[in-house]
């Protein structure tokens, strides 16, 4: 059991081992990173039959003094994600030895994300994860990628501020840093105006990852000027992390109606300016990117509707898009730029416009796809909320989901459109196809199996909103309120 | 409209802040975690320093965290500086004064350097803040002496091989079925220098890595061409 921490040590000595590794042998060092994450998969798989949830101590200090990992269903689905989407956008041809490790720090820090029981331990990959990203983005090296992360520096930098000052904040009042040992203090020290004070702070501050709404602005330039499949990735993979984390935070610390209302209002506000930015946008990437931001604010829709449910229509909308978006950018390798390049590709490459076709509708929310489920699962969720501000959210989810109809099928429209335009897009390459199709399957596959994904989704939300729970899983038994 | 957008937002914070310190009960800070470290921390890790048993102890984890933020940062800076063109001129050496004094210099520090690295878990110091005087050491002469440089390659191996030696003890203690980063070896008698099992060990290597990056660092930064 204690190998779990494995899953984060072996992706980090890798990092470390791959600029040297890389000096003796290019090849080398490219071939361990892919290795070692099949290891990890493996790990997963073998951690998924052990009874969950259960907590690791790190060091051997038991918590609330040292640091632990906490594994749950949840944890370990989002760790898994990590290794599979890597392993996927792995850039096998033209990856230099630096692009490898820092992917695998990449690796390590999203993992050690999805399984940390430490608010400052959180603090720490997140900076990590953030690092990690800007050395992917600016490796290129052209000009706009340059421009793109300095600017996205600045902004990720003042998130960090943000979160750092909460984290403090929350220390200052209970003194400690164990998320389970301050789910049993909340409810005294962190009720008021001070605790949610922290918790916007540290939204705002892991907002900027997660692309909530006021702290968004970096999303369409650096998924712009990223390589495509590393804009997948950081749509597909960063940003949940970021999410994961915000759901864990406020699920245990910060569960109150005031903070609901919080992420009511600004995932509302990102699903409506990021789906009308889409419609406006002209440009495949940008326009992914858009919608990105919107499918985000759905996200914590999701999570502004409480409880189990809410963990659950937030977890499905966002596992959701961490298979549509990285199969949309895999496509953009050759659609990105003006949309006017794409009439008419029906005609020349049916089965991408297929697979864009499928996406499209299940983003949408067409049944039987899983999009439809996962929106279904938040109309519900506000529904039985009932509130007048959750009657609003839902009025304007209902209202801007044909905005996001509208755009995207005027594009299925334009693929299927007679007429060629002066500079048609270049054919895609069959190894982005081929992944892209993979996540398509693993949609269609989903849409079958539905009911025994809800119900099994059903289970681990309810596990993961279970406080008491988590509080005698890490504490023990002394540990119960 | 964006100036005005700015102003607000950085005028709405700092409101936020001012009302939020003016109401923190201050003088009357929980002390849940700082207690138990104060109390149990000498014992359990075996280090007379208290930092150091939290820093490499209790949350070793999370220096294992900023350990790897630095490379990533010393690393993608490598990557966006590039490689250097060799024709490009390099600044003339210095005086002599300038020479004479880094060569005085570098020995110095480096006895500063570790002697503050290896005594982090008896005194204030340790890996960190001995590594970056050891970087000093270290790029004090190429300052004065430009056209010398310095072998990137051991740079890149002593950073490689500190950092996998601080996650390989870590993962010796998972072997012995202990759990990841479990201190090791005796704990030994508080106060001596040989003292607290593996935590002086850790930090060491968190002194060499920090040490190299950081000179690495520095050299990639003195190596960049001017773009005209």
């Amino acid at each position: 059991m204690n190998g779990a921490a494995l899953l984060v040590a072996l992706p980090l000595l890798t990092a470390f081992l791959t600029p040297s590794i890389g000096r003796v042998s290019a090849t080398a060092a490219r071939l361990l990173g892919p290795l070692v994450l099949i290891y990890c998969i493996w790990l997963v798989a073998g951690l998924w039959g052990a009874s969950l949830p259960v907590s690791i101590a790190i060091g051997g200090f038991a918590p609330p003094l040292g640091i632990n990992l906490y594994l749950d269903p949840l944890a370990l689905l989002f760790a898994l994600a990590v290794y599979v989407l890597i392993l996927l956008a792995w850039p096998w041809t033209e990856g230099t030895p630096g692009q490898a490790a820092l992917l695998m720090l990449l690796a390590g820090s999203t993992a050690a994300l999805a399984l940390s029981g430490d608010l400052f331990n959180i603090f720490v990959f997140y900076e990590l994860m953030s690092a990690a990203s800007f050395g992917l983005i600016i490796v290129r090296g052209e000009r706009a990628a340059h421009l793109a992360t300095l600017r996205y520096l600045v902004l990720s930098g003042l998130g960090t501020v943000l979160f750092l000052l909460g984290v403090a904040l929350v220390y200052f009042h209970t003194g400690t840093l164990n998320l389970a040992q301050l789910a049993q203090m909340a409810p005294d020290k962190l009720a008021g105006a001070q605790g949610l004070a922290a918790f916007v702070l540290i939204l705002l501050g892991v907002g900027v990852k997660a692309e909530l709404f006021p702290v968004n602005g970096w999303v369409p330039e650096v998924y712009a000027a990223a390589p495509r499949w590393l804009s997948g990735l950081l749509a597909g993979l960063v940003s949940k992390l970021a999410v994961l984390v915000l759901l864990r935070i406020l699920v245990l610390v910060f569960d109150s109606e005031q903070a609901q209302a919080v992420l009511l209002v600004l995932g509302l506000a990102g699903f409506v300016t990021g789906e009308l930015a889409a419609w406006w946008a002209r440009d495949f990437v940008r326009m992914l990117s858009f919608s990105s931001i919107g499918q985000l604010g759905l996200v914590f829709v999701g999570f502004g509707i409480g409880g189990a449910a809410g963990v659950m229509a937030g977890i499905a909308v966002a596992l959701h898009h961490m298979l549509a978006k990285p199969a949309l950018f895999y496509l953009a390798e050759s659609w990105g730029g003006s949309l006017e390049r794409l009439q008419g590709e029906a005609r020349r490459a049916p089965l991408a416009a297929a697979l864009f076709v499928l996406l499209a509708l299940s983003l949408v929310g067409v049944p039987p796809l899983p999009g439809f489920w996962a929106k279904l699962l938040v109309v519900m969720g506000l529904g039985a909320k009932g509130s007048a501000l959750a009657w609003a959210t839902l009025a304007g989810i209902l209202l801007i989901t044909v905005v996001e109809a509208a755009y995207l099928f005027r594009l299925v429209g334009r693929f299927y459109s007679e007429g060629e335009p002066a500079h048609a897009a270049p054919r895609l390459h069959g190894w982005d196809f081929t992944r892209a199709l993979l996540l398509g399957g693993a949609l269609v596959a989903a849409a079958f199996w539905i009911v025994p994904l809800g119900h099994w989704l059903e289970g681990a939300s309810q596990l993961a909103a279970d406080v008491p729970r988590y509080i005698t899983t890490v504490l023990g038994q002394g540990g119960a309120p | 409209m964006r100036k005005a957008a700015s102003l607000l937002f950085a005028g709405g914070l700092a409101f936020l802040l001012a009302v939020l310190v003016a109401k923190l009960p201050f003088g009357e800070t929980p002390m849940v975690l700082g207690k138990q470290v104060l109390a149990q921390g000498a014992e359990q890790t075996g280090t007379a320093n208290l930092v150091t048993s939290v820093v490499v102890g209790y949350r070793a984890y999370d220096t294992l965290g900023e350990l790897s933020i630095l490379f990533t940062a010393a690393l993608a800076l490598g990557l966006v500086l590039g490689k250097r063109n060799a024709a490009a001129p390099r600044d003339p050496d210095a005086g002599l004064v300038l020479r004479a004094s880094a060569d005085l210099l570098l020995p110095l520090l480096l006895v500063v350097g570790f002697y503050i690295i290896l005594h982090g878990h008896l005194t204030p110091g340790g890996g960190f803040q001995g590594g970056v005087i050891v970087a000093a050491a270290l790029f004090i002469p190429i300052l004065a002496r430009p056209s010398r440089g310095l072998d990137h390659g051991v740079l890149v191996w002593l950073e490689s091989l500190a950092g996998a030696l601080f996650i390989l003890i870590g993962l010796a203690a998972l072997f012995q079925d202990g759990a990841f980063l479990e201190p090791l070896l005796g704990k030994g008698e508080l106060g001596r220098l040989l003292s607290g099992g593996t935590l002086p060990l850790l930090y060491l290597l968190v002194g060499v890595k920090v040490g190299a990056e950081l000179t690495g660092l520095l050299v990639n930064l003195a190596d960049a061409e001017a773009v005209e």
